[in-house]
């Protein structure tokens, strides 16, 4: 089959979405595939697609760390599997592209908002909205440029999201 | 609210930067960790005693429980575990739980707000002395990836007794993990609800602030009662249901034997009675306090450590009566 972006490539690669309940399947191949982002991780994008993408994601990409073990507890990935517990701190930097996909599937997001310990005058009136605004409104239309397959104004998007991000 | 409310909570789950998590932990490190909250705490204008789990006695650590001031994991070990209770018990600090830890503020009825407030300040102080595990993108960084990010839980008991009658507490609570919540009966994780009471909190913790959380427990919340307020109204003009009201009061106030589950139904009923006008007798403020008293370890640790459940169910039943009187 060919890749539904290019039309002239075979395609390699299949993206599942699933927008409003619809769930669909695109076709790409390697090279529009890379172009368009979808061959490396970027958490937002996929955290949209109700962790579809994640699963396809995580099967696709072997673990990239390569530690077997964290430095500082010694816990393995095996024991974190296993228990369901982090050994300490340092676990989430030295196995953080294994435990994203994880953490992902339980919160449906992977960047946290709120409070932070250096934050003495937080409080739960107080809130920055104007970003969280423009972010919203980003992905919204990120999520209608996909259903439209226009991938081009999708990779666009996306890197607009990653930048107001930070 | 309040007829519906019992009480809120608000939980934060924190760990210290330079110590493995509890599952990690060296039992000198635990108590390590304990002597730092102990002094942090002295910052405090709120005072605060500590409570070594490994020095006092079974019925006590199973009343902390039934008070909701810590959890039932927490007393599953004693070595290098903590509580630090504040005088009125509103605030309570576990140690060395499933993070280092735990903070939580518990008041009576709908006070999410203030709840949070209180836990926030607290958190301040003790963020001035130790430092917290934070990571810049995923938050507070905790034991089980399921509450990382703001650590936050915020919940309300909730007693529906018009929406358990007709089940659709049960249908409501499969739908809730959609919008980021979840149900569950009075002492947590996978009990069965007991008298109608159930706990409504937060699941998602990461990518959500703690005000957006707080806000979506208060909308849910309100609709809930909204909608157990409007099954009540028929039930109460219901003769059956009248009878059923009127025969638990009668209950409580004469029997001589009394055991915990038959208790928590019966003042389930009278609670409802009450808050629909349909009683009067006790408040259904009145009602909660004595549903903690009648919690069989809260028995244990008042009236003797070596009572048998039929000691137990006298006392309970004798407790009962004369609260009723």
């Amino acid at each position: 089959m060919l890749c539904q972006h290019c039309k002239q490539h075979e395609a390699t690669t299949v993206v599942k979405t699933m927008i409003n309940g619809k769930y669909e399947e695109h076709r790409l191949c390697p090279k529009c595939a890379h172009e368009l982002g979808y061959d490396k991780m970027f958490p937002d994008f996929s955290a949209d697609f109700g962790g579809l993408l994640s699963g396809f994601f995580s099967n696709a990409l072997p673990a990239v760390s390569g530690a077997t073990h964290c430095s500082s507890c010694g816990s393995t990935l095996n024991d974190i599997k296993r228990t369901g517990k982090v050994g300490c701190a340092d676990c989430y930097d030295t196995f953080f592209d294994e435990l994203l996909p994880t953490i992902r599937s339980v919160h449906g997001n992977t960047f946290h908002k709120g409070k932070h310990p250096g934050d003495i005058e937080y409080t739960v009136n107080d809130e920055k909205t104007g970003d969280t605004d423009k972010l919203t409104k980003l992905r919204d239309e990120l999520k209608k440029a996909i259903a439209d397959e226009n991938f081009e104004r999708a990779a666009q998007l996306r890197d607009e999201i990653k930048e107001a991000e930070g | 609210m309040s007829e519906a409310v019992v009480s809120t909570r608000i939980r934060l789950a924190r760990n210290l930067r330079d110590y493995p998590f509890p599952i990690r932990l060296p039992a000198d490190k635990a108590r390590e960790i304990a002597d730092k909250v102990e002094e942090a705490l002295k910052d405090c204008d709120i005072r605060f005693h500590r409570i070594d789990l490994d020095k006092v006695s079974d019925a006590i650590r199973v009343a902390m429980i039934e008070r909701h001031l810590v959890s039932p994991d927490f007393i599953s070990a004693k070595e290098g575990r903590a509580v630090f209770l504040s005088d009125d018990n509103t605030v309570s600090i576990m140690v060395n739980e499933e993070d280092h830890i735990r903070l939580q503020v518990i008041k009576d009825g709908f006070e999410p707000d203030e709840a949070y407030a209180l836990a926030d300040k607290v958190d301040n102080i003790l963020s001035k002395k130790l430092n917290f595990a934070f990571h810049e993108q995923l938050g507070y960084l905790t034991q089980c990836p399921t509450n990382l990010g703001t650590g936050m839980r915020a919940s309300v008991m909730l007693h529906l007794p018009a929406l358990e009658i007709s089940g659709a507490v049960y249908r409501i609570g499969a739908n809730l993990s959609k919008l980021g919540l979840t149900m569950r009966g009075l002492y947590g994780e996978s009990t069965k609800p007991d008298g109608a009471f159930f706990q409504l909190s937060n699941q998602v913790t990461l990518g959500i602030s703690e005000k957006a959380a707080i806000d979506n427990l208060r909308n849910i919340t309100t609709q809930l009662i909204t909608q157990e307020m409007r099954a009540r109204e028929p039930m109460m003009n219901d003769i059956e249901a009248q009878d059923k009201i009127h025969r638990a009061l009668g209950l409580l106030k004469t029997a001589r034997l009394m055991d915990h589950s038959e208790a928590m139904r019966l003042l389930s009923l009278v609670r409802l009675g009450v808050s629909s006008k349909l009683l009067e007798t006790l408040s259904s403020d009145s009602i909660d306090k004595l549903i903690v008293e009648i919690q069989p370890a809260s028995i244990m640790t008042r009236y003797g450590d070596t009572m048998t459940p039929r000691d137990r169910d006298i006392k309970r039943a004798e407790i009962i009566r004369e609260r009723f009187e």
